[in-house]
């Protein structure tokens, strides 16, 4: 135990670097704001949010969404070298597992702000558990994960492919189920009809692979940002850019099917949760963000250059991320603007209500970037996550 | 408590007697210690205007009295990841407070709006048809204070109560049939 911590150290202090710290500082100054709004949510409760009866899930939901569904891409992605054996995607094995960890750990932060009471779930997801509830297992399948994860990791390190294996192959299983009942919590809700059906299940295990594979670009576009890219990363990298903009193509085709069958037949519910999106109060997050930023841009971007130039596959993934953390807050909005009665004190004039996020709750969500990314950054510090020398 | 075990508690609602007093509304927050500080999201029961009907000098304003639904097929339920809410034998959803995470998941899965955050009891909260008084033989608040008497409440199980004999005697419709729930809430027409 004591030699692992000496090594670490010893890591820690040859990996540090001006820019890395510069890196730290950021996420630091990010935690800093987010703990503020922290202590502003413990004095004034729900209160500090900009969450409503007929709105009682709003950015904070989103953005534990965001968290995870990276954290489950990351697992996918890195699944395809160590667990599923195509030798040329092991290069990114160790870097996306603590990226996964770290994602999912900044989610469960963030959703802990979000839940009332977290630690009474703790206890009553014990002692009275709801097997009907998808809440229920998507959060006791997310902590296998995040067991299955730290261990794949731990083999990892100790250069145990067999068990790290293992350990990846029970953490792809549980990920996707437990990103699949993610997709239920809000699927199974028959009420909010733009969310109710089989589509975000299965919506979300893709959304997980786009966002895996434009996390891991990000990753390795930064790792080799001052030294040159060794050439079976590189190569691996532009096959990663490939899958990335095949698997937008296939989002941008979920997309479009969505929208329209949302519109054809003016469903009540359906229709104007789409409406809100495309000419509605949230018209620029679908189409700015959503669309061009997450999806549209970087698919052209790719699909232009043919999958062969890196430096703008890693643009494209840069602009995705920030699409998909606006396409996850606009999915958990605009499925509850129309309300489940009509109350005239809270309706407006277009028949629906409003949300907005508050800046407590918006310092959360960068806390939560701040704390990904510092913990990132640590284990970046104290861990070799450069792929062992005899890949 | 009485035996509840054959009892199917229903609500009847006469909307046309509803003067939008909101007597209901002020027996049920005293009833139930409710004190909502100013929010105007913290209600069990409430008063939706319909708007005007007819044609002048015909009109008339009708109201639609509501509240928890205690559906037999019940979204809010199924969805409680500790099982904070749960239903009594005669079919009552009730909240084990102590249980409830605040995730609000319950909220959202209820189509009726029918619930909400409640600082006081800190977990959601919502209308229990006033249990405590159910169970000891006297009527919900908001039906025993009902000038108009709008409201009417009794066990479907007894083909002689008041509710049996109404559903039995009069056109009647649920709200949002579509969504399943099968809801003990019941609207005379």
């Amino acid at each position: 135990m004591s030699t692992l911590i000496g090594s670490a150290i010893q890591n820690a202090k040859s990996s540090f670097s001006p820019r890395g710290a510069a890196w730290a500082l950021w996420a630091g100054v990010l935690v800093i704001i987010g703990l503020a709004a922290l202590v502003n949510y413990l004095i004034n409760g729900h209160d500090a949010y900009g969450t409503s009866r007929q709105v009682p899930w709003g950015i904070l939901i989103s953005t534990y969404v965001f968290f995870v569904v990276s954290s489950t891409g990351l697992c996918l992605v890195s699944s395809l070298g160590h667990v599923f054996g195509f030798k040329q995607f092991e290069v990114i094995g160790k870097r996306a597992i603590v990226m996964a960890i770290a994602t999912i750990l900044a989610g469960f932060a963030v959703i802990a702000t979000e839940i009332g009471y977290p630690f009474r779930m703790l206890i009553y997801n014990f002692i009275s558990p709801n097997f009907t509830a998808a809440i229920w297992w998507m959060g006791t399948l997310y902590g296998l994960y995040l067991l299955f994860i730290l261990l794949e990791f731990g083999f990892m390190m100790k250069v145990n492919h067999k068990y790290a294996g293992y350990a990846g192959l029970a953490a792809f299983v549980a990920g996707i189920a437990a990103h699949s009942n993610l997709g239920a919590v809000f699927g199974l809700l028959d009420a909010r009809k733009w969310w109710s059906g089989p589509f975000l299940p299965i919506y979300f295990i893709l959304s997980a692979a786009v966002t895996g594979c434009a996390i891991v670009l990000l990753l390795f576009a930064v790792r080799y940002m001052k030294e040159k890219m060794p050439d079976n990363v590189r190569d691996t990298m532009l096959t990663i850019s490939k899958l990335f903009c095949f698997l937008l193509g296939v989002l941008i085709f979920f997309g479009i099917w969505k929208l329209f069958s949302s519109l054809y037949a003016g469903a009540p519910g359906k229709y104007e949760a789409m409406m809100a999106l495309i000419n509605g109060p949230l018209w620029i997050s679908y189409w700015g963000f959503e669309v061009f930023l997450g999806m549209v841009l970087p698919f052209v971007l790719i699909l232009a250059t043919k999958g062969k130039h890196l430096g703008v596959a890693v643009f494209a993934a840069a602009s995705s991320m920030i699409g998909i953390f606006f396409m996850r807050y606009n999915l958990v909005v605009a499925g509850q603007l129309k309300p489940m009665r009509y109350d005239p004190e809270v309706v407006n004039a277009s028949g629906l209500v409003s949300y907005a996020p508050s800046m407590t709750e918006i310092g959360i969500v960068l806390g939560g970037i701040g704390l990904c990314l510092l913990m990132y950054i640590a284990a970046n510090m104290i861990f070799n996550l450069d792929a062992d020398k005899h890949h | 408590m009485a035996n509840v075990k054959n009892k199917h508690w229903a609500m009847v609602i006469d909307s046309a007697k509803c003067i939008d007093c909101k007597a209901c509304d002020v027996a049920c927050k005293h009833e139930n210690g409710i004190e909502a500080n100013g929010s105007r999201e913290v209600y069990r029961n409430w008063i939706t205007s319909k708007g005007v009907e007819g044609t002048y000098p015909n009109l008339k304003q009708r109201f639609e009295p509501s509240q928890c639904h205690h559906c037999a097929n019940t979204p809010c339920y199924k969805v409680c990841p500790t099982s904070a809410t749960y239903k009594n034998e005669d079919g009552l959803i009730m909240m084990d407070y102590k249980r409830c995470i605040v995730c609000s998941t319950c909220i959202a899965a209820c189509p009726y709006d029918a619930r909400y955050v409640s600082k006081q009891k800190k977990a959601i909260d919502k209308c229990t048809f006033c249990a405590h008084r159910i169970y000891i033989g006297k009527l919900p608040a908001c039906v025993d204070t009902c000038p108009t008497k709008v409201r009417v409440f009794g066990d479907l199980n007894d083909p002689e109560s008041e509710v049996s004999k109404l559903l039995a005697s009069r056109h009647y419709f649920v709200i949002k049939p579509e969504a399943g729930t099968k809801p003990n809430l019941y609207y005379l027409t």
